[in-house]
């Protein structure tokens, strides 16, 4: 049944197999042109539609009381903030972003996965996780050990949502950094380094020196875990790394 | 409207305004543009964070490259390619724009579903785009989706194979799937609190993998499911993602339902030919006056149609179904037969005579063989 008009126009690519032809008019009956074919097109009957709606409902329906219950469940039930858990909540050398929400279910709640904070940053920190799948599917995340953060903080203001919110620079929680004193060169004398306490953004306040023993390296309160440390490491096996805050430990004492 | 003027004695047939058929060319700029922003963008991300460096002698041969053309291009417009370039950012699932953010709606239904909150700052960046949506129904699948740029180009290839001989890509669904698979990712999203879109809608995955492509390497699994999306739209149904399955489609059909934009046949000047139906990459009926909430107002039927029979009207629901064209075999055949009716009653009224047994009855549908 293609007609003219079909072979015409060589993009008919089958969708629109015979039912399109023009032929598939219902011949006029009374014979008054204009009255012809009110019976309306079948895809578009309002019961269809009406029947579409209902679907929607019933689907949403059926996930309301999870919902529901995710919504009104005491704190406690609810995916625990990874500072209260027991086991590790997250490997070494992952951090979000900084300005990341810190509980982590609710940071994977709110980023919609747009790409933005890692399409600001200058030094292309930012990663995308689990692109092959998973529950944290498109977030961000850095790895220190390919490349840090700068503390720059083009990202923050980026975020469309609620996921990085605009914090101080002093204010960033992305870790802490500890270091393996039985492999960093001058914790086991092998030699003077000092290259963690040199690129550290933030200074003293982070990282230091062992007081009367230059060179070994001490993290101190100040430290937000940007992880500029971590990346410029030489040591082949990396003895500094990021952690959660709450699991690291840092100098008690004053510089 | 004028798009009501009468016509009944074929005198004043109203005619679209002239630069509604070039709209189509429009559109096909828009979505190059887009999409070449898309690949642009990344780039330029790459060129600020070689101007970051300050190291332009410990670039590789290739940074070197990309540095110099991206300077050419953008040394004109930008004195400070690190924080002016900023301008521009993001893909179609988010972005800002001179200072201007913007946002997929979907992409807010599925953070207030993930989060069960609603945070008012990103709805807001989703306010314009709805407001068109309601206006211009589902603009965004014929004018600004980066899938449709490619989902047009696999359309093309499979009217070659079509022309070639391969019945393929002929299968039809139910259209109201999608609105399920909506529902259903709103769901999820809920039960698992995180967005469960961006991993199967088009638009965000082009927008990410590109950007990954570009500008740190490598390509994800979104990219295996664009690319079997295209195979599905190739071999099963045309446009069959946009038009069974994908659920910024759904949304943009249903705020776009009521759209004041819309499509209309002027029945007066159509003949038929059903170029239009052909053309359409969501296989509505334009024909029959079927566009419904699915129709994006992509103006193909326009720029398609031969004797001008498509236009623009401002009305929130589509007309109801006129007929065959008046330019069209079979409405001339009818006005003939109920010509030829009337002269017979006029004759038999005349003739006051009882034989209207040779009146013609028989069914006309000899032309379909
Ligand atoms: S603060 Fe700057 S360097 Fe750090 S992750 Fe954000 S954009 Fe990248
Ligand atoms: S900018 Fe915000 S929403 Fe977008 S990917 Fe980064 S954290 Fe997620
Ligand atoms: S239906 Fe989805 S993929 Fe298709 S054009 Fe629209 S938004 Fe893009
Ligand atoms: S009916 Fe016309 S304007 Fe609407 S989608 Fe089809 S070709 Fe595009």
């Amino acid at each position: 049944m293609a007609t003219a008009g079909e072979r015409a126009k060589g993009r008919g690519a089958g969708g629109n197999g015979g039912q399109q032809s023009p032929s598939a008019h219902r011949p006029p009956r009374s014979g008054v042109g204009d009255e012809v074919g009110h019976a309306g097109h079948p895809l578009y009957r309002r019961g269809l539609l009406k029947s579409g709606i209902s679907a929607l409902v019933l689907f949403l329906a059926a996930g309301m009381p999870y919902a529901i219950a995710r919504f009104l469940a005491p704190a406690a039930s609810r995916p625990a903030p990874r500072h209260n858990a027991k086991v590790s909540p997250r490997p070494r050398n992952r951090m979000r972003p900084p300005g990341a929400l810190a509980d982590d279910a609710a940071f994977i709640a709110a980023c919609i996965g747009c790409g933005l904070c890692g399409e600001v940053c200058p030094p292309r920190a930012i990663v995308f996780h689990a692109r092959e799948g998973g529950g944290a599917v498109n977030t961000p995340y850095i790895d220190p050990e390919a490349r840090a953060c700068t503390l720059c903080g083009k990202c923050m203001p980026v975020c469309p949502t609620e996921a990085l919110t605009v914090v101080p620079r002093e204010k960033i929680d992305m870790g802490l950094a500890q270091i393996d004193r039985t492999a960093c060169y001058p914790w086991v004398d092998r030699g003077i380094c000092g290259a963690c306490v040199s690129v550290c953004p933030l200074g003293e306040r982070a990282i230091g020196f062992k007081q009367w023993n230059q060179y070994k390296p001490l993290v101190r309160k100040g430290c937000v875990g940007c992880g500029l440390c971590v990346e410029v490491c030489p040591h082949p096996s990396k003895p500094i790394w990021i952690v959660d805050r709450s699991e690291g430990s840092v100098a008690k004492h004053s510089i | 409207m004028k798009e009501h003027a009468s016509t009944q004695a074929g005198t004043a047939v109203h005619k679209p305004f002239f630069l509604w058929r070039h709209l189509n060319k429009l559109r096909w700029v828009v979505l190059s543009l887009v999409f070449s922003m898309l690949v642009l963008l990344p780039m330029l991300h790459l060129y600020q964070t070689y101007v970051a460096a300050h190291a332009y002698d410990l670039l590789a041969p290739s940074e070197k490259r990309l540095y110099d053309a991206m300077e050419l291009l953008t040394s004109p417009f930008v004195s400070d390619p690190e924080k002016q370039l900023d301008a521009v950012k993001g893909t179609t699932w988010s972005g800002t724009l001179f200072g201007l953010k913007l946002s997929d709606p979907l992409a807010v239904v599925g953070q207030m579903a993930a989060g069960l909150t609603i945070y008012w700052p990103f709805l807001v960046t989703a306010l314009i785009p709805i407001g068109f949506t309601v206006v211009f129904g589902r603009f965004f699948c014929g004018w600004i989706c980066p899938a449709t740029f490619l989902y047009e180009l696999n359309s093309n290839i499979a009217g070659w194979l079509h022309w070639a001989g391969f019945r393929i890509g002929g299968r039809r669904f139910d259209k109201r799937i999608k609105y399920g698979v909506l529902a259903l990712g709103v769901v999820v999203s809920a039960a698992t609190g995180s967005i469960a879109f961006a991993a199967i809608y088009p638009p965000a995955i082009i927008g990410r993998e590109i950007y990954y492509a570009v500008a740190l390497s490598g390509f994800g699994a979104g990219a295996a499911f664009f690319a079997g999306t295209l195979l599905f739209d190739l071999l099963v149904a045309r446009r069959g993602f946009c038009r069974y399955l994908c659920p910024g489609g759904a949304l943009y059909s249903l705020l776009g339902r009521y759209r004041l934009v819309r499509i209309r046949r002027i029945v007066e000047s159509c003949n038929d030919c059903a170029k239009c139906n052909v053309v359409c990459e969501f296989g509505l009926d334009p024909l029959r006056d079927g566009f419904g909430q699915e129709c994006n107002n992509c103006t193909a039927c326009i720029a398609v149609c031969p004797t001008d029979a498509m236009t623009f009207v401002l009305r929130p629901t589509d007309v109801p179904p006129q007929g065959p064209g008046h330019l069209g075999r079979q409405y001339r055949r009818a006005m003939e037969k109920a010509a030829g009716e009337a002269a017979g009653r006029e004759r038999d009224r005349g003739a006051r005579a009882a034989g209207d047994g040779e009146s013609t009855s028989r069914p006309e549908r000899e032309e379909a063989a």
